[in-house]
Order: structure tokens, then sequence, then C-alpha cells
């Protein structure tokens, strides 16, 4: 029951994700760039819902967040990778209990998410994939997120999920 | 405990789950396909207290001043080449409306600004965002409230711009970096480090002579036509106040 009441409340903090990207504090972020929420919310609701509800959280994540960026590139389809794939490995407990395994995942994951957009405005703005400046926007934005999942992440999956009863 | 009522038939359409699934659906797709209307409005609202005070008009009165010169030259150079042709769209300072930013994001992959006036005050998608110093973007989207700017240096921004010294026109491309890059139509531009580049006034779509940057590289080896890096006056970074200038027409 307390459980139940936990989700809802997670799902409700998801209406932070597009609030904070608006809101992108700047002391909050390396060169400019600030923390990816989507992934930030989404690996604890992935590693404990499983696959198929990490998929569908990644893809609403990503409809609403292209809603406030730019057209062009769309994080739907890394949203959706990272959440099967971080369900996938919430199966196994033992791996993601350590925050440091958090901020390792946060980090990869904002990696992949960052690298999909670089290839996406690769292709169509056809400037030169080689770019330094995407290069250093996909790092400062990996970086920011991966200092700060492991405070987050841990946070969020003991206050919604694991809670001591 | 076993609900008889149940057994009587199925419907789909009466579960439960499948309505929260449909309006979900719906809400989400809103969302979508507004570009984030609703939730803008939301955070407008949300957002009002910490809008920027007026304590930055002033800063923003000092800034303008070099703005005023440069356009006053440029301005009259233009009457004079336009009384002997034709006349095109025209650009006056009533015809603009300041506009605080309530949310900036000018480094990340997606370069915008979100401003705090919208449709409601007469905005339209593709006005000219004007920050203490030149031009800083085109508004992209518009919701009742707020308005989407796209900043000259977000990628694949483009824009036509002239030298107004030699009259070598080009298209100004947002590379994602902070200059962007001046990609010239010929082959032998006459221009120089230094050159004042502004909108094209055989524009029809932006008012003419807006100043925009500084050229402060030129590559003139590169294939098939030279470039040169622009440094840009207005520096979205540290602007609170923007001027957006309307044009009367819907597009």
């Amino acid at each position: 029951m307390k459980r139940d009441k936990n989700r809802i409340l997670y799902k409700c903090l998801a209406l932070l994700v597009p609030l904070m990207t608006l809101v992108s504090p700047t002391w909050l972020s390396i060169s400019g760039v600030g923390p990816r929420w989507a992934e930030l919310w989404l690996l604890p609701w992935a590693l404990e819902e499983g696959p198929f509800a990490g998929l569908f959280a990644g893809f609403c994540l990503g409809i609403i967040l292209d809603g406030l960026n730019l057209d062009g590139s769309s994080q739907i389809p890394a949203l959706i990778f990272l959440g099967y794939w971080w369900g996938c490995l919430g199966r196994k407990r033992k791996y993601s209990d350590k925050s440091f395994v958090l901020g390792t995942l946060i980090l990869f994951g904002s990696f992949l998410s960052g690298f999909s957009i670089w290839l996406q405005q690769s292709f169509q703005f056809q400037g030169s994939f080689f770019n330094v400046w995407a290069l250093h926007t996909v790092l400062a934005g990996s970086i920011v997120s991966g200092l700060i999942a492991p405070l987050l992440c841990s946070l969020s999956l003991n206050t919604f999920f694991r809670g001591k009863p | 405990m076993v609900n008889t009522r149940r057994k009587v038939a199925f419907r789909w359409w009466s579960r439960k789950s499948f309505w929260y699934w449909f309006f979900l659906s719906i809400f989400l797709l809103f969302i979508r396909f507004s570009k984030g209307a609703f939730l803008l409005d939301i955070f407008a609202v949300f957002s009002r207290p910490f809008w920027p005070g007026t304590a930055q008009k002033e800063w923003i009165v000092n800034g303008t001043n070099l703005e005023q010169q440069i356009r006053i030259d440029l301005l009259e150079k233009d009457n004079q080449r336009l009384r002997q042709i034709l006349k095109l769209q025209n650009s006056s300072k009533k015809n603009q409306v300041s506009a605080a930013v309530i949310s900036r994001r000018s480094k990340d992959f997606w370069q915008q600004l979100e401003l705090n006036k919208g449709a409601k005050d007469g905005i339209n998608a593709g006005d000219a965002v004007l920050g203490p110093g030149g031009l800083l973007g085109l508004i992209e989207t518009v919701t009742l409230t707020t308005s989407r700017v796209r900043l000259l240096t977000a990628p694949a921004t483009k824009l036509g711009v002239w030298i107004e010294r030699s009259k070598v026109h080009g298209v100004l491309t947002g590379i994602g970096t902070n200059r962007p890059q001046l990609n010239f139509l010929e082959k032998m531009p006459d221009a120089k480090l230094g050159d004042i580049v502004s909108t094209s006034p055989v524009s029809t779509l932006m008012p003419p002579n807006l100043p925009v940057g500084v050229i402060q590289s030129i590559d003139e080896q590169n294939l098939p036509s030279p470039y040169a890096v622009v440094q840009l006056i207005a520096s979205p970074e540290a602007i609170d106040w923007v001027r957006v200038q309307r044009s009367n027409e819907k597009r």
C-alpha cells in the first residue's frame, strides 16, 4: 500500500524533469551545460520497475522533452534504450545498490543520449561530424549528471522504493 | 468476493485502465505537438516571482548606445540607397515589445531562450529578437503567454546578412559554438577583419540593418566558398531583458 503511494509520488516527481530543464540553474552546470534530468529520474524508476516500464517511461519523458526543445533532434530513442537497459540491469540487484554504480550508469547513459543527439544533428545539419563543440557538450552534460547522480538517485531509491519500514 | 456482474458482458470501453492510457496519450501528444504549450504556461506562472527586475534597464540603456551609433550610420546610408531604388520592409522602433527571459539555455545542444510575452502581445514566429547590442535570435514557436527564441549560435540557424561596407552578402549559420559562421556566396568576397555584419536590407523576412556582429577571422582557402567567423555583439548569457521586433503580418 505504502509502496503504491510512493510509486504515484515518484510518477508525479517526473513533472520536475521539464521544470528543471527549463530552470537550468547556472550554478549546477559545467560550461553552461546542465545535468540531464530525464536520465536522473529514469534510472531509479527503470531499476525498480523493470525493462518495459522503463522503456515506456523513457518514451513519455522523450515526448515531453522534445516539446520543450528546438526542433531537429529527438531524445526519444536514447531514452527508450536507456529505460530498457537499466530495467534489465535492475533484475541483478547486487550491481545496482552501490551509489558509485548509479553514478557510472548515469555517466554512460547521459553520454549515450548526448551522443545520439550529436549523431542526429550532424546528419541533419550537414555540419562536420567531428565537432569539438558537440564533444564538449556531451562530455559536460554526462560529467555533471554523473557527479550528482550518486546523491540524487540513491536518495530517491531509498525514499521511494527501498525505504526501511 | 466474486463479482457476478462482471460476467454479463465484457466492454473494453468500460475498463478504467483503457481510459487512463487513452487520456494520458492524448495529453502527451498535446504537449508534443503544441511544443510544450501547457507546460510552458505553467512554468511562466510559477517562475513569475523570479523574473528579472528592472535594475538591468540602466545597463541596457548604456549598452544600446553603441548599437545606436552603428544603426544610425547604417540607416542613413540605407535610406539614400532606398530612395534611389525602391521601398522595402520598414524597421521602426514603435513596433517593439520588451520581454523578460524566463528560461535560458544558451550552451546546450538546444540553444534557446524562453520569453514571458507570447501571442497575446502580438509576437509571431519568425520575429527578430534584439538584445543590448544587436540581434540575438529569431522567435521559433509561440504559446499564449510565452515564446521560444532560437539563438543565432544554435546549430542550423540560418540568416541572410551582409557586410555593409562592401555590400557582400552571405548566410550566417549557427554551428553551436559562441561564434556563428558567415558563409559567403562568392569566391572572392571583399571582407576584412573588423567589418560589421548586419541583417540584409533586401530580406523580406527580417527587418533591415540590425547589427549582428563583427568579423573576427576569415578562412579564404575554404572550398567551395570562403567563410568568416563572426563575434556577436549581443551576448545571450548575461541578458535578462530583450526586445522583440514585431512584424505586422502573420506568417
